[in-house]
């Protein structure tokens, strides 16, 4: 054992408390350090001089302070509310610590941030929802542009050998949208493969 | 026989006022002993002291005696309102020595430490000298405690003070029994390194 073990085991020394053993080397260990034996001295000395100090007194108006000081918390019915107010006292205070100040401003930048693209989403589905539910007519008359368009395009592509069976194609009036899938189908099956896929 | 403290905490919860009242009676002196010698100042702890009361008058309805004993949930609601207390204060400390340094004066009577012997009842049958010289003692040695840091401070005092068991500190302050041992030792250590003019 050297000294700053045996300092670790002074207060167990001191309060008897040691397993065989250790009280052993500790022992060991103080017969043959000067130093040791007086710093254990010294501790046991200034232990007891603690132990010592008197007890201080509480006034003798205690009881009766602490009594009345009860009354009041029985009568008193916003002692609940004071509850209630330690509670927001002890949230803010908990703000005040830097860790979670920064990690109630993250959260309400991130509820903020949840709450704006909600916000857009669902405008989103609004548009697509106005769009579902607009006229047929209106629908049919965003929709045929891009047909007459790919309809050129095929026929370039395909050739006049299928014109009649485009042409049978697109006069049915009905579901554009449908007409130009079918179309894009018919160019991609006929269209000439001569520069390869 | 004295009753034990849960069984005067059962009658009171059955509504035996008078069963609280004995309760304050037996813990009230080493409370507030407790409370001054660990945040150095006399006037707070009984105020401190009447608080724990309250929260243990408050509490009593959930109290239950096979959790924990009856002594060291009373230390541990008078710790944590003590370390409140020596936070808040450091706080206006805080405050207060910018304010001093921004108006460049101020007062310095309430930063001087209380004497805590002074209320202590003196002994008739001394010698003068050595009475003074005992006080002077006490006084280090306060001033010793007070000056600890408030983790080692805590369970020297409920060791030395208040005599309380390992077992019962490391209950009071949620801490392994080593852990405990080794803050206690450490303590008594920086206290001996302390009173090194004195003893």
């Amino acid at each position: 054992m050297n000294c700053l073990q045996a300092e670790e085991h002074f207060s167990a020394h001191f309060e008897d408390t040691l397993d065989y053993q250790t009280l052993q080397g500790f022992e060991g260990h103080l017969a043959a350090c000067e130093a040791c034996q007086h710093e254990y001295v010294r501790f046991q000395e200034s232990v007891k001089a603690v132990q010592q100090l008197p007890q201080i007194e509480p006034s003798p108006y205690f009881m009766s302070t602490l009594q009345q000081r009860l009354a009041t918390e029985e009568r008193d019915p916003s002692s609940i509310k004071a509850i209630a107010a330690t509670g927001w006292k002890q949230l803010l205070d908990g703000l005040r610590r830097p860790k979670w100040a920064f990690s109630g401003i993250m959260a309400l930048i991130l509820a903020a941030g949840g709450l704006y693209f909600y916000q857009e989403g669902s405008l989103f589905n609004q548009d697509a929802h106005q769009a579902l539910v607009a006229p047929t007519s209106q629908r049919q008359q965003t929709a045929t542009q891009p047909e007459v368009f790919s309809a050129q395009q095929s026929r370039r592509l395909i050739g006049d050998g299928s014109q009649a069976q485009q042409r049978s194609i697109l006069s049915t009036p009905t579901q554009p949208m449908q007409q130009r899938y079918m179309l894009k189908q018919v160019s991609y099956t006929n269209a000439s493969t001569s520069g390869g896929l | 026989m004295p009753e034990l403290d849960d069984e005067l905490m059962e009658r009171y919860q059955k509504g035996d006022e008078n069963a609280f009242t004995l309760l304050v009676r037996r813990h009230q002196q080493p409370l507030v002993n407790f409370i001054a010698r660990f945040i150095n100042d006399k006037d707070s702890a009984e105020d401190l002291a009447q608080e724990t009361f309250i929260r243990i008058f408050k509490a009593a309805n959930r109290y239950k005696s096979e959790g924990a004993h009856f002594k060291t949930w009373m230390y541990h609601i008078a710790s944590n309102l003590c370390k409140n207390e020596l936070r808040n204060r450091g706080r206006r400390d805080r405050y207060r020595v910018d304010n001093v340094v921004n108006r460049g004066s101020d007062s310095e009577s309430d930063t001087e430490p209380i004497d805590l012997i002074a209320s202590a009842p003196a002994n008739p049958e001394l010698q003068p000298e050595i009475a003074l010289e005992r006080k002077e003692l006490r006084n280090a040695i306060q001033k010793a405690i007070a000056e600890l840091p408030e983790q080692y401070r805590l369970p020297l005092v409920l060791r030395d003070l208040q005599g309380l068991s390992y077992d019962e500190i490391s209950e009071v302050l949620e801490l392994r029994s080593g852990t405990t041992k080794s803050r206690i030792n450490r303590a008594r250590l920086m206290l001996k390194e302390k009173l090194k003019p004195f003893i």
